[in-house]
């Protein structure tokens, strides 16, 4: 059993030079960097540091970790290496934005916080499959942690949705409790990394089902099965389960902005090469913004880019 | 060798330092003969906060001290609670381990201060509740969202004294996470009847509180 220690700031105010939304990996990256820089910073975090990677079991792509590590340490490390350097983080969920021509005021249910600029990096969250019965059985068999959730599927038959390689990496989990776990995959193949392919091949547990599409969920008190329909034949069938854990996607959590910077169809944060958003003052980093590869690695990069950027406003708009 | 680090040793001690004004006492109720890995651990863990702060102090009992449990307002055994001379009711039944052990610290901190962390607004609305609420929040150690739940139902009670607040390591009371259908952390379950699942901002936390009970 391992005892993990959350280390917290206590320090109040609501006045700083940088605040930024997010304590993922891109946000405590940009943490690290405009604390080091002596910008007097803010990180808002409503859940946990780490942000999406807080539920992955394990993570082993990350350089610098080659026997990897788990999502909630990482996340951990991150954080204590942005308070190292001084960044405040306050665990308190942002309500809102709003832009003046002097300052960018930060909404919480704590109050309103002001800074010179802003980064979001307020990251993603699993998307639902939107099908009948999904809302009524979320805890109630559906779940989207397989590390938080695993230890109550022991020894039952359950299906994960979603071939990709959060969907792999978690079935690769999960098969240490479940007796089988069918994958239903809607494309006609697997797109997770080769490497998490080659390992479920090895797993007797694992079974694929592809070019399916997930048409709904079933069951009484709890789940008790997940319906899917061939999209080459049309045959539908019912999975007889008692769990699903789904992995579809990701969606932006940009509900907050309200509309105050511009958006791709899918409502992630447009941004230039240099990460500046529609508005001045304000950048994005993460998984939040418009990109095509989204890992902790390339969360890092962004994070990084984004202080730097920051760094260079601020030295500009003190100039002016 | 300590289950702590020393790096989180001399943290903690850093922290109940400046923190603590006034003690608080680790209640521990557990059965005497069990040996296994996790009563083992959770004693060891307790005796070593404890070592940490002169204002923390460690009472340990056995789960056969029914009367005892019920009059200190327990309902499950084994069971921690956090108590000091501040109202407010903070319990942990089962091993407060992996993330939990934050909610653990957190909650000594708040028992040992005047802090409260909550917004004037949630405040407020806590104030004016007036009967008994039992928030129940169920876990599992490796849930990272798990502690944000614990802690909001912990703060709850410091902010009302009708509300009790406690953590129940889903694992080590099965049957009991069984019985309100727990396959989904946090689930938290309000007077031992309505649920809900996940961690919420705590405004929103209340609301569902508040949804449950009606």
């Amino acid at each position: 059993m391992q005892f993990t220690l959350m280390k917290e700031s206590k320090e109040k105010r609501t006045n700083y030079e940088a605040a930024i939304i997010g304590a993922g990996p891109a946000g405590l990256t940009a943490a690290i960097y405009l604390s080091r820089a002596r910008i007097d910073t803010v990180v808002f975090e409503k859940l946990i540091p780490g942000g999406l990677i807080a539920s992955t079991d394990w993570i082993e792509n990350y350089p610098g970790f080659p026997d990897g590590l788990s999502g909630g340490e990482l996340g951990e490390r991150m954080k204590r290496h942005s308070l190292r350097f001084g960044a405040k983080i306050e665990d308190i969920e942002v309500t809102g934005v709003a832009l003046d021509s002097e300052n960018i005021s930060i909404k919480t249910a704590e109050g309103t916080y002001s800074a010179s600029a802003l980064i979001v990096a307020s990251g993603t969250s699993p998307v639902r499959l939107n099908v009948s019965g999904e809302e009524n059985f979320i805890g109630k068999g559906i779940s989207f942690c397989a590390a938080c959730d695993a230890p109550f599927f022991e020894g039952e038959d359950i299906v994960v949705v979603g071939a990709g390689s959060s969907g792999i990496q978690e079935s690769l989990y999960l098969s240490k409790f479940a007796r089988s776990i069918k994958i239903v995959e809607f494309l006609s193949h697997p797109t997770a990394e080769q490497i998490l392919l080659d390992r479920i091949k090895d797993n007797d547990k694992i079974e694929l089902l592809l070019f399916h599409k997930v048409i709904g969920f079933i069951g009484e008190d709890s789940l008790s099965g997940v319906e899917v329909e061939s999209r080459e034949t049309g045959e539908k069938k019912v999975l007889d389960v008692s769990g699903a854990f789904i992995y579809v996607g990701l969606s932006p959590n940009t509900g907050f902005l309200d509309g105050l910077l511009d958006v791709d169809p899918k409502e992630f944060i447009k941004t230039d090469p240099e990460l500046r958003t529609s508005r001045e003052g304000v950048f994005a980093a993460g998984d939040v913004r418009t990109t095509s590869l989204r890992q902790v690695a390339t969360a890092v990069g962004d994070g990084a880019l984004a202080a730097h950027k920051v760094i260079k406003y601020l030295e500009k708009k003190n100039e002016g | 060798m300590g289950l702590l680090s020393e790096e989180d040793r001399e943290y903690l001690i850093q922290e109940f330092n400046k923190e603590l004004i006034r003690d608080v006492e680790l209640l521990h109720f557990t059965d005497m003969n069990d040996k296994s890995e996790y009563a083992v651990q959770t004693k060891a863990l307790l005796g070593e906060l404890a070592g940490l702060s002169d204002h923390i102090k460690l009472t340990i009992k056995d789960c056969s001290q029914k009367e005892e449990i019920e009059v200190e307002g327990l309902d499950l055994c084994p069971a921690i609670k956090v108590k000091s001379k501040r109202k407010g009711f903070m319990a942990f039944y089962g091993i407060p381990g992996g993330y939990e052990f934050s909610s653990l610290v957190e909650g000594i901190i708040d028992m040992g201060s005047d802090k409260l962390s909550l917004s004037d607004e949630v405040v407020k609305e806590l104030s004016e509740i007036d009967g008994p609420i039992d928030i129940k929040v169920f876990v599992t150690p490796a849930c990272p969202y798990c502690s944000k739940a614990v802690r909001t139902a912990h703060l709850f009670s410091l902010a009302n004294e009708n509300i009790k607040g406690s953590m129940v390591e889903a694992n080590g009371f099965s049957d009991l996470a069984r019985k309100h259908m727990v396959s989904s952390v946090p689930h938290i379950v309000v007077n031992g009847k309505g649920s809900f699942v996940g961690a919420l901002p705590e405004r929103d936390f209340l609301l569902k509180v508040k949804e449950v009970m009606n």
